[in-house]
């Protein structure tokens, strides 16, 4: 049996995906590790050896570890992909009707088109402002004293959204403090600030000019309210375009950088043939 | 030179030794070499390529100028230079004015473009008392031509030093001369298929910072340091990871941040050749030392045996050839053409190089830096990307 290991490790997070490679590959498992104040280096290696540990394997019984994200941090690995590569690889295991991916991630979010075998086409990215990312919610939340968890019900409930920057991060930040004194409801200011995130993933998807359907990845795929704030907006364009939420969303990166470390596997041995 | 003893060194401190020189503005290791050698001339010069082998056999110290990267602000050099104007010049004018350049004796300016060519001037202006010459290189490289020209030029250059230093340079001294830089070039060269064999064994930028220490140090210090590291760097141990092997060109004058080095190879990549210090290796050959007339010798290793950069006006464009033939030899999987903002010679030449990469069917892809940048985040998405597409889909 082969397993490929994928580790990616992003700002926030580290997920591990462990898949049994072949011709239909199998996820064996699959880890997702917050950092916290942790030194990265060694919280993966904590969780590796815990993934290993827990399947009764070892370094040598992997065909290749890929990194992906972060991948400078990954000690004992063969090789490292892109993030735009692995999350489209990740989203079509699951859905291999997929032709646009949107990894909305802790500083960035990237939308990337596919073609069929998920070759990535095309992709394009937020700038280095992180009004789009997941990390600009994570301290949303502690401005608004709520969870994470709590954030996409919430802003589901919201009936009277409030205007937030959809430009700057600081801006923004700035604005939810003011609405927060200004005795605004949370619901409608994490409502406000779903619009304005859905606006910059709107603006990715126009540059593209994408094809449906559309999966999201990443962390802030599994938010509800930002979900339904995309759903919204391309419906106020008319734009038709289906989006979901992908499986293993989260781990979507970790996977298919599994994946490919597979293919990249067999590819080597071929050419070394 | 009462140095650390460079021969007993492990593979850690020697680039420790190499960075504390490259990150040293203030030229210690130039003022240690001064105070060994009390009535010895230290010559600054620019990129890319001059002949060091006269201002050794003159007695004096050559040290490359390559500019200070992000680590002084520039504030009186950016008033001698036009906004479109690379960044090079800046810090090179700053570390003049803040004084960094006190221990210099004087510098050489080679004819690579107009902004270094002007620099001779402002250098002129604002060192009045130190010796400073624009180093005009043939173009020409028929013998009677550019070979009589040359000759004057290095003529001229050699009675400038001999004046500057008190002592004449005979046969002999640089015969010798010659000698410690064709055996410098055989060890770089050494180093260089080592790196390129075992290029996980080396990272880029710790291959970077040697060349560019070298670029400072005498050649006998510099020969005893690639000695130890050439034995010490077959004892590192690192894993071999599943990157491409890509050549870099471009970068040969203003030298990027470490971080872009590093970032290209983070993103997948090994650099298994690149032109960051490039006039360490101008010459492909040996340049005969048992010659009666080891000026000729010089003039004639130029002429026949340089390497053509972009800084060469090349009417047979075989630039474009030798590119491709370099990649072929290092089995490298593309080539990245990274240049710095506003450099002349590197951008006029790339697309006639992207060309050639396209007839020879070798894959590559283009950015701009400058040497003070410290967002890599685009460069690392291309490179990134350019090593993934190569990896599964190729």
């Amino acid at each position: 049996m082969d397993f490929t290991l994928g580790i990616d490790v992003g700002s926030s997070w580290i997920k591990l995906a462990l898949v049994e490679y072949g011709n239909d590959s199998n996820i064996k498992d699959i880890i997702v590790e917050r950092i916290r104040k942790r030194n990265p280096t060694q919280v993966i290696e904590k969780a590796v050896d815990h993934l290993l540990n827990k399947h009764g394997l070892s370094y040598d019984d992997l065909i290749y570890v890929a990194s992906t994200g972060e991948g400078e941090l990954v000690r004992h690995k063969r090789g490292h992909f892109y993030s735009m590569t692995t999350h489209a690889r990740g989203a079509y295991y699951h859905h291999p009707e997929v032709r646009t991916v949107v990894d909305l991630g802790a500083l960035f979010c990237r939308v990337t088109t596919l073609e069929k075998g998920a070759r990535v086409r095309s992709y394009a990215m937020t700038g280095q402002c992180a009004s789009g990312s997941g990390q600009f919610l994570e301290n949303i939340t502690r401005y608004l004293g709520v969870t994470i968890d709590e954030v996409g019900p919430l802003s589901l409930q919201s009936t009277n959204p409030a205007r937030t920057s959809g430009i700057c991060a600081v801006l923004a930040e700035t604005d939810v403090i003011n609405m927060v004194s200004q005795g605004i409801p949370t619901p409608d200011i994490i409502k406000g600030i779903h619009i304005s995130i859905a606006g910059r993933i709107l603006k990715l998807l126009n540059k593209l000019k994408v094809e449906s359907p559309i999966a999201l990845t990443g962390g802030m795929a599994q938010d509800i309210g930002l979900l339904a704030a995309l759903k919204e907006q391309l419906e106020e364009k008319n734009m038709e375009l289906e989006v979901f939420t992908a499986r293993d969303c989260m781990a979507a990166g970790a996977l298919g950088a599994a994946l490919w470390g597979g293919f990249r596997h067999y590819k080597l041995l071929k050419v070394k043939q | 030179m009462d140095y650390p003893a460079f021969k007993q060194f492990d593979y850690s401190q020697s680039i420790a030794f190499a960075r504390g020189l490259v990150d040293d503005l203030n030229f210690s290791y130039v003022s240690r070499w001064k105070k060994a050698n009390p009535s010895a001339r230290v010559i600054g010069f620019l990129p890319i390529y001059i002949p060091r082998e006269i201002i050794h056999a003159a007695g004096m110290l050559p040290v490359g100028l390559f500019g200070a990267g992000d680590r002084i602000p520039v504030v009186r050099g950016d008033a001698f230079f036009q906004s479109y104007i690379c960044h090079l010049p800046r810090t090179v004018v700053e570390l003049l004015l803040n004084g960094n350049l006190d221990e210099f004796d004087g510098f050489i300016f080679p004819s690579i473009c107009d902004v270094i060519r002007n620099m001779s001037g402002i250098f002129m202006l604002q060192s009045k008392n130190r010796y400073i010459r624009y180093l005009d290189f043939p173009q020409n490289f028929d013998e009677q031509i550019g070979g009589v020209f040359y000759r004057s030029e290095l003529e001229r250059l050699m009675e400038d030093l001999q004046k500057l230093n008190n002592s004449g340079i005979d046969t002999q001294r640089l015969n010798i001369s010659i000698d410690l830089y064709n055996k410098n070039r055989k060890l770089l060269k050494h180093l260089q298929d080592f790196r390129a064999a075992h290029p996980h064994k080396m990272s880029a930028v710790d291959y970077y910072l040697i060349r560019r220490a070298g670029n400072i140090m005498s050649v006998e210090d510099f020969n005893d340091l690639l000695e130890s590291l050439l034995e010490s760097v077959k004892n590192v141990e690192a894993d071999e990871e599943d990157k491409i092997r890509v050549v870099v060109t471009g970068s040969f004058c203003e030298q990027p941040p470490l971080g872009l080095i590093k970032t290209i190879e983070n993103a997948g990549c090994y650099i298994v050749d690149d032109d960051f210090q490039l006039g360490l290796g101008w010459m492909k050959k040996d340049t005969p030392s048992d010659t009666s007339d080891p000026v000729n010798a010089l003039v004639q290793a130029y002429l026949q045996d340089s390497i053509r950069s972009s800084a060469v006006y090349d009417s047979e464009n075989e630039k474009g050839d030798q590119l491709a033939e370099k990649v072929k030899h290092l089995n490298a999987d593309g080539v990245i053409f990274c240049a710095p903002s506003f450099c002349d010679p590197a951008l006029l030449d790339r697309p006639h190089l992207e060309r050639a990469m396209d007839r020879h069917h070798i894959r590559h892809f283009s950015f701009q830096y400058h040497e003070n940048l410290g967002q890599f985040h685009v460069i690392k998405e291309q490179a990134g990307t350019f090593a993934d597409m190569i990896k599964l889909w190729e």
